[in-house]
């Protein structure tokens, strides 16, 4: 009888396949388990292993425990992994706030934002300043988390204040990037492109941060094609940045070049705002990959639930809107997100989330920050004209 | 190279600033009387870190490198973790390393044993501070079960101590846990439901003539139901028993593919009737099979030794209840229905059909281990 032969067959294959996904006993040897982000030989180990040294050696000098610290922020900001920022914390721990240094203050600052701790990091930057009124990187730091929050007339004072104290690249990004976020796109855009080309010289980092704010500028005032050689001169620098990845990734996916971002992205998926994007291009494409993917995303996500983290509230509100389909949540994400971040791309999944859920009161802070700062993005005020 | 932090900052300040997942580890805890069970997954990184594993160097992180560390990973792990019950300690000692996959990557799996000086009665303390000194951003995602009760918590370096209330657990409170949790199987475990409808479908109809007709009476649908009901109680009772007992062993991914078949065929013979007066011994048959299934439902929620019949007459009591709510729903509608259009065309004919090609569909899923749905 057929059905008994189908279940015989049945049976052998049952005896073949191993079951996945449980603790298991490799066995072989050689089998690889993990890949290290740093090999032992590599310039960047060796400089860590010096510096480790200097520490171990000289546990209460400030100098070379905040100069580790620094380079595990660095590092941490390279390959998306929060780990080193956790290691980061561990060398800084000796100092008490109070008695601390301007240098360590400083670092401790750019790790607590990095855990989104806003008001700690804007703490310890105030005491750095205090310490050392005319530090630019504690200037620029405070900038930068102004703008997060979007209070942008603060944000204006830092950009000023650090124009008082250089006439580099930094400052004129500094204030460049907060007048195209308060509608003023083109000049600021005129402004830092001048500002890049007589600075030729400057930073590899300050110059891909630079392109990479063009691109988004260009982007947003309708030139695709400038947007393009802007990203494109970002990646040519060489530097691994996780931001510029994901930058261009969402500018690859608007313009429907899915295919393109599955090729930037296949290898990156230990950080979870470059999966979250490699994810959705699969989606967009019908590759049966997709479905791995978004479940890889959503145990991250879940992990963090537990450990009770909630630092990627803009990613799971996309996750949740575009792979699962799931409004409702997303909105929920996205209107949480926005009480401590309010960048652009926070102020966008918010209106997606928020037209999705048909709850336009839902958007009405940002329709508010819409018509508070004039941000000019023509995708986000179609949006907001749907929601009005 | 200040400046290229700096700037790194601006781009980064709030933005997409969680990449990779933080380091955790997963330390699963089962309460089995004086014995304390555990499970602690560790992720390779934050080992290498700790201790280093990549012996010859290279980036990779073999099997080899990590069995070679064995002790070391064991010695560094429990020179960190504390447990006691009631203020008692007890002490861990690790049965076995193994390997897995979390969704950032491999983690060692350290398989413990910890004994207390009694079964704990009031609580259950950790102390935990593994690389507290090396990451304060690490936590430890602890689960503590008890039973059918589960605790959960986190754990820390700016909380390296919790507190769990545990303890005995009253026998009518430990059977009407596993109870519920047989119902809320058969509720979510819609294989065992489909097979109950496909044979609860034709209940209400004769088959004569070589097709389907209304049954004239009532009586004889409701026995026809019972008969059904019974050997599948009866079947799966004893399986469910035997499998939780220790018994019997099946591989699971045969008992869920020949669950998946038993529907399938369930299904089938409503369209086209080779067993019409003994599907009592159908259900019977398959019954034994489903019993497995449940049986692998228990060995999650885990039998604990000191109650082990209540547990599983609990169980057992839960699961009949959630047929007999499906039964109960089912007939009644069914009879006043069977001479309908709507019954026989629709939810026989055509139930029967979209049962049979979900069952196949979940046959091809388990026993080729595809995801087709």
């Amino acid at each position: 009888m057929t059905v008994f032969r189908f279940l015989i067959g049945t049976l052998t294959c049952l005896a073949t396949v191993q079951a996945a996904a449980a603790p298991r006993l490799p066995s072989d040897d050689a089998e690889i388990l993990e890949r290290l982000s740093l090999v032992r030989d590599s310039p960047e180990s060796a400089a860590l292993r010096q510096l480790r040294a200097r520490v171990a050696a000289a546990p209460t000098d400030p100098a070379p425990a905040a100069a580790l610290a620094r380079r595990y922020f660095g590092l941490a900001m390279a390959q998306g992994d929060p780990r080193f920022v956790g290691y980061a914390q561990a060398v800084l721990r000796p100092w008490d706030e109070a008695l601390a240094p301007a240098d360590i203050l400083l670092v401790r600052a750019m790790l607590r934002q990095y855990r989104h701790d806003f008001d700690g990091a804007l703490r310890a930057l105030a005491l750095a300043l205090e310490r050392d009124r005319n530090n630019a990187e504690g200037r620029a730091w405070r900038a930068a988390i102004f703008m997060v929050r979007a209070e942008y007339g603060k944000a204006a004072g830092e950009c000023a204040a650090l124009a008082a104290l250089s006439d580099d690249l930094l400052a004129a990004g500094c204030s460049a990037y907060v007048e195209a976020t308060t509608g003023r796109t083109r000049a600021a855009y005129d402004r830092l492109r001048a500002a890049l080309e007589q600075h030729a010289d400057a930073d590899m980092g300050v110059r891909l941060w630079v392109q990479t704010r063009l691109a988004e500028m260009a982007d947003r005032l309708g030139d695709a094609a400038a947007a393009e050689n802007h990203f494109r001169a970002a990646l040519a620098l060489g530097i691994d940045d996780n931001f510029l990845l994901a930058a261009y990734a969402d500018f690859l996916l608007e313009q429907g070049r899915q295919r393109e971002v599955v090729a930037l992205l296949e290898d990156r998926g230990r950080s979870d705002t470059l999966l979250l994007r490699l994810a959705l291009a699969m989606h967009e494409l019908g590759m049966p990959e997709a479905a791995k993917q978004a479940r890889v995303l959503a145990e991250r996500f879940a992990a963090a639930a537990l450990r009770g983290d909630r630092l990627h509230l803009a990613e799971e509100a996309r996750y949740l809107l575009e792979l699962r389909r799931d409004a409702g949540a997303a909105l929920a994400a996205a209107a949480e997100n926005w009480k401590s971040q309010r960048e652009p791309r926070d102020a966008l999944i918010l209106l997606r989330a928020a037209r999705a859920a048909r709850a336009p009161a839902a958007a009405a802070p940002v329709l508010d920050w819409l018509a508070r700062t004039g941000f000019e993005h023509d995708g986000m005020r179609r949006l907001a004209a749907e929601l009005r | 190279m200040k400046a290229v932090v700096l700037f790194l900052a601006l781009a980064f300040a709030g933005g997409p600033a969680l990449a990779h997942k933080p380091s955790d580890s997963y330390l699963r805890v089962r309460v089995e009387g004086a014995l304390l069970r555990g499970q602690w997954d560790i992720a390779l990184r934050d080992l290498e870190y700790a201790i280093g594993l990549d012996a010859d160097g290279d980036g990779a992180i073999t099997w080899g490198e990590v069995r070679a560390r064995e002790a070391d990973i064991a010695a560094y792990a429990f020179a960190r973790l504390a447990l006691s019950a009631d203020g008692q300690p007890c002490g861990a000692e690790s049965r076995r390393l193994l390997v897995d996959e979390h969704s950032d990557g491999a983690y060692a799996v350290l398989e413990f044993e910890a004994r207390c000086a009694a079964a704990p009665q009031r609580t259950l303390r950790f102390d935990y501070s593994l690389f507290a000194d090396l990451d304060p951003t690490h936590r430890g995602l602890l689960q503590v079960q008890q039973g059918a009760a589960t605790a959960s918590g986190v754990l820390g370096p700016d909380h390296p101590r919790l507190e769990l209330a545990v303890g005995t657990v009253s026998r009518l409170r430990q059977f009407l846990d596993y109870a519920r949790e047989g119902v809320w199987h058969i509720w979510i475990g819609i294989d065992h439901a489909l097979f109950l409808v496909s044979l609860l479908l034709p209940a209400v109809l004769v088959y004569g003539a070589r097709a389907w007709e209304p049954a004239p009476r009532f009586a004889p649908a409701f026995w026809d139901v019972f008969r059904i009901v019974t050997a599948f109680t009866v079947a799966h009772s004893i399986t469910l028993s035997l499998a939780a007992l220790g018994v019997v062993a099946l591989p699971s991914r045969l008992v869920e593919s020949v669950i998946a078949l038993s529907v399938m065929l369930a299904a089938l013979n409503n369209l086209r009737p080779w067993v019409l007066g003994r599907r009592w011994a159908v259900a019977f048959g398959f019954g034994l099979v489903h019993g497995f299934g449940f049986a692998s439902v228990l060995a999650d929620l885990g039998l604990p030794r000191e109650a082990l019949l209540v547990s599983l007459v609990g169980f057992n009591v839960g699961v009949e209840a959630g047929q007999l709510a499906i039964v109960g729903a089912f007939l009644p509608a069914a009879f006043l229905a069977r001479r309908r259009w709507a019954y026989r065309r629709l939810a026989f004919a055509g139930g029967s059909v979209a049962i049979a090609l979900l069952a196949a569909a979940w046959l091809v899923e388990r026993a080729f281990d595809l995801k087709l749905l």
